[in-house]
């Protein structure tokens, strides 16, 4: 398996994330991709084994689910609050209710996804939580000679600048970080505008917008990195 | 009509009632009391003349008749009403007279005796003056003992009625009544102390289980989700990636129906109390913008028409209100047509052409009320923003004009 690495300030770190998710299916299909996409992954399924783990803060990211045996994430959080770790927290929860998410918010929580979520999602934010962490910092990603540039907003091939709409530019950092990954047009959809605006009609758009930043990206780098999965989605492939 | 007033009433009518009756019957005892009096005053009158006539003394008396009659004429007596002409006061005057055949020593007489009802009408003055007076007395005893002590006894019933009025079951606040001195009143104030305990109670019990279902329902569905999602990174035949195709988007609409589901059973337990001023315009454009990608890939225009309108609502439902209403104008927008978005004072209005609703309008705001058109509907989108506008006292309304889909939606502007 090859590992992906996130890269910062042209500097190769593993990351370290906690997966709190009582749900052993869920626990495993979220280790499970976390490890593929090159995080080093360790998991606690109940409120006193998660209590145990976040007491040596040396994550970097803890995913969190509210509702756990034994205890509520919230007090999770709470604590690892109370250590002033600067561990970036993702809660994911069923709990689909603003007082929730704003409590969670309110106490230092990064970001706030609702089950049912998509991998891919997930590991969109976590790398935007990664990313903001590391404010001040140039933060670019480099792929071949494709340098998209977090802080700006902007993406270059080789010293043009490829100008992209904004939606653009969120789907192909969307590609980017999942990676070798087929992502459904669904996935792509509540990515960019949330569950509201789903509807056959807005999915064809999608595909409008795909193939647009595909034929920018053929034009100025010659690779097509965006291939179609039949029926499934697109798959952004790199070596 | 207030209780206290009504009470009043029925103390003065009571009180009138009675003292009529009191009086009717006064004057009535009264005058038989007379009567009798006067009886006896005029049979003493006729014995004392019979006395004069027996010891042979002529009787001559101003009123008095006395007339000497044959032995054959068997004795009787009669009491009689008369008016007699006074000629010095110029009127008729009330008398009342004795007539009796009567024998003595002397022989046998017929004597008639009379007498004035004097005083008579100067009593019935009297009583009627004083029952008067006595009801008057009454009657401002009353009103004043209503305002000054009613008011004292019923303060706890007000206070209790005040917080009654202001009680929510989604507040966490308890009621916290004021108890009384009166029975009854006590005895109030603890059922409802109870009703409003158990109800908040309850209503913790429901969301608790909205919560629960929520998460007992979203966690498999997430499951199947990512599983199938697993499914699709695996290569597969062309017929088993439209078998996994299908049930994905059986799993979006579900997940879709859950959370609409879950929204509608929140809202109808007043979930969202918490109220800020909102301006209405920022979050519109907020919304549009975000949404101009989406309408430049489906090549539809919006025309926007927006004014600073600001409202109070709760953030979260108003951002689920523009939402569901511009998707639902985009979705039923065939690609090179035009959206119009209005907002100025009041009024906030979104509309997009398409053909005529193939089912009765008044199914527009019911739950799964949809078209056939789209399956990929839930079929409660309108029926979330119709109980939103209901929450926050706007008025919605849906027109066909012109080939033209039309919301409107009169906002509130109370503060």
């Amino acid at each position: 398996m090859s590992v992906s690495v996130v890269r910062i300030n042209h500097l190769t770190v593993v990351m370290n994330v906690l997966i709190i998710e009582d749900e052993e299916l869920l626990q495993e299909e979220i280790r499970s991709y976390l490890t593929e996409r090159g995080f080093n992954c360790e998991v606690a399924a109940t409120f006193e084994k998660a209590k145990g783990k976040i007491s040596q803060p040396d994550y970097d990211i803890v995913v969190l689910d509210i509702t756990l045996p034994g205890g509520s994430g919230i007090e999770l959080l709470k604590m690892m609050k109370r250590q002033k770790s600067d561990t970036g927290i993702i809660i994911v929860s069923a709990r689909d209710s603003l007082t929730d998410k704003l409590s969670g918010l309110d106490l230092g929580a990064d970001d706030y996804i609702t089950k049912p979520f998509y991998m891919e999602e997930l590991n969109a934010r976590i790398n935007a939580i990664l990313r903001r962490r590391a404010l001040g910092i140039n933060d670019i990603i480099r792929i071949d000679d494709l340098q998209v540039d977090t802080s700006a907003k902007t993406v270059f091939h080789a010293k043009t600048e490829i100008v992209l709409t904004k939606k653009e530019y969120e789907l192909l950092l969307y590609f980017i970080v999942n990676k070798n990954r087929v992502v459904s047009k669904q996935s792509i959809l509540a990515h960019l505008w949330g569950d509201d605006y789903a509807s056959n009609e807005s999915i064809d758009t999608i595909y409008v917008h795909t193939m647009n930043l595909r034929k920018k990206l053929v034009s100025h780098t010659g690779i097509d990195y965006i291939k179609t999965v039949y029926g499934m989605g697109y798959k952004w492939v790199q070596g | 009509m207030k209780l206290l007033q009504r009470s009043l009433r029925y103390n003065i009518v009571i009180t009138v009632i009675s003292l009529t009756v009191a009086g009717i019957l006064m004057y009535y005892l009264l005058k038989k009391e007379i009567i009798a009096e006067m009886r006896e005053q005029l049979e003493y009158q006729v014995e004392e003349i019979h006395q004069s006539l027996k010891n042979g003394h002529s009787v001559s008396y101003p009123l008095v008749e006395v007339e000497k009659v044959s032995d054959g004429i068997a004795p009787y007596t009669i009491f009689r009403d008369t008016l007699i002409y006074d000629p010095l006061q110029a009127k008729s005057e009330d008398y009342y007279y004795l007539l009796s055949v009567g024998k003595n020593s002397a022989g046998n007489y017929k004597i008639r005796v009379m007498t004035t009802y004097i005083g008579w009408n100067e009593y019935s003055s009297t009583i009627f003056t004083m029952l008067f007076l006595t009801a008057a007395i009454l009657t401002l005893l009353n009103v004043a003992g209503s305002y000054f002590f009613n008011k004292r006894i019923w303060s706890p019933f007000f206070y209790n009625l005040d917080r009654l009025k202001n009680f929510s079951v989604s507040s966490d606040e308890p009621i916290s009544l004021q108890s009384s001195t009166v029975v009854e009143f006590k005895e109030l104030q603890r059922s409802l102390q109870d009703l409003a305990d158990r109800s908040q109670k309850e209503y913790k019990a429901l969301r608790e289980f909205t919560e629960n279902a929520s998460h007992e329902m979203q966690t498999p569905l997430g499951i199947i989700q990512s599983k199938l999602d697993r499914m699709s990174q695996v290569e597969v035949s062309e017929e088993l990636a439209d078998h996994i195709v299908q049930a994905k988007s059986g799993v979006e609409r579900l997940r879709k129906l859950n959370k609409s589901l879950l929204l509608l059973a929140k809202l109808d337990n007043n979930a969202y109390p918490d109220k800020t001023e909102i301006s209405l315009d920022i979050q519109l454009r907020k919304q549009l913008e975000w949404l101009e990608e989406l309408l430049s890939g489906k090549k539809v225009t919006a025309v926007v028409n927006i004014e600073p309108v600001k409202v109070y609502a709760n953030l979260f439902l108003t951002e689920v209100i523009l939402s569901n209403l511009l998707s639902n104008a985009i979705r039923y927008t065939a690609p090179g047509n035009t959206i119009h978005v209005f907002l100025s004072g009041s009024m906030f209005e979104i509309s997009n052409p398409g053909a005529p609703l193939d089912f009765p309008e008044n199914f527009l705001f019911q739950r799964f009320g949809k078209s056939s058109q789209n399956i990929q509907a839930t079929g409660l989108g309108l029926s979330i923003v119709y109980q939103i506008c209901q929450l926050n006292n706007w008025k919605i309304s849906y027109a066909y004009r012109e080939g033209h889909h039309t919301f409107s939606v009169m906002l509130s502007m109370d503060f």
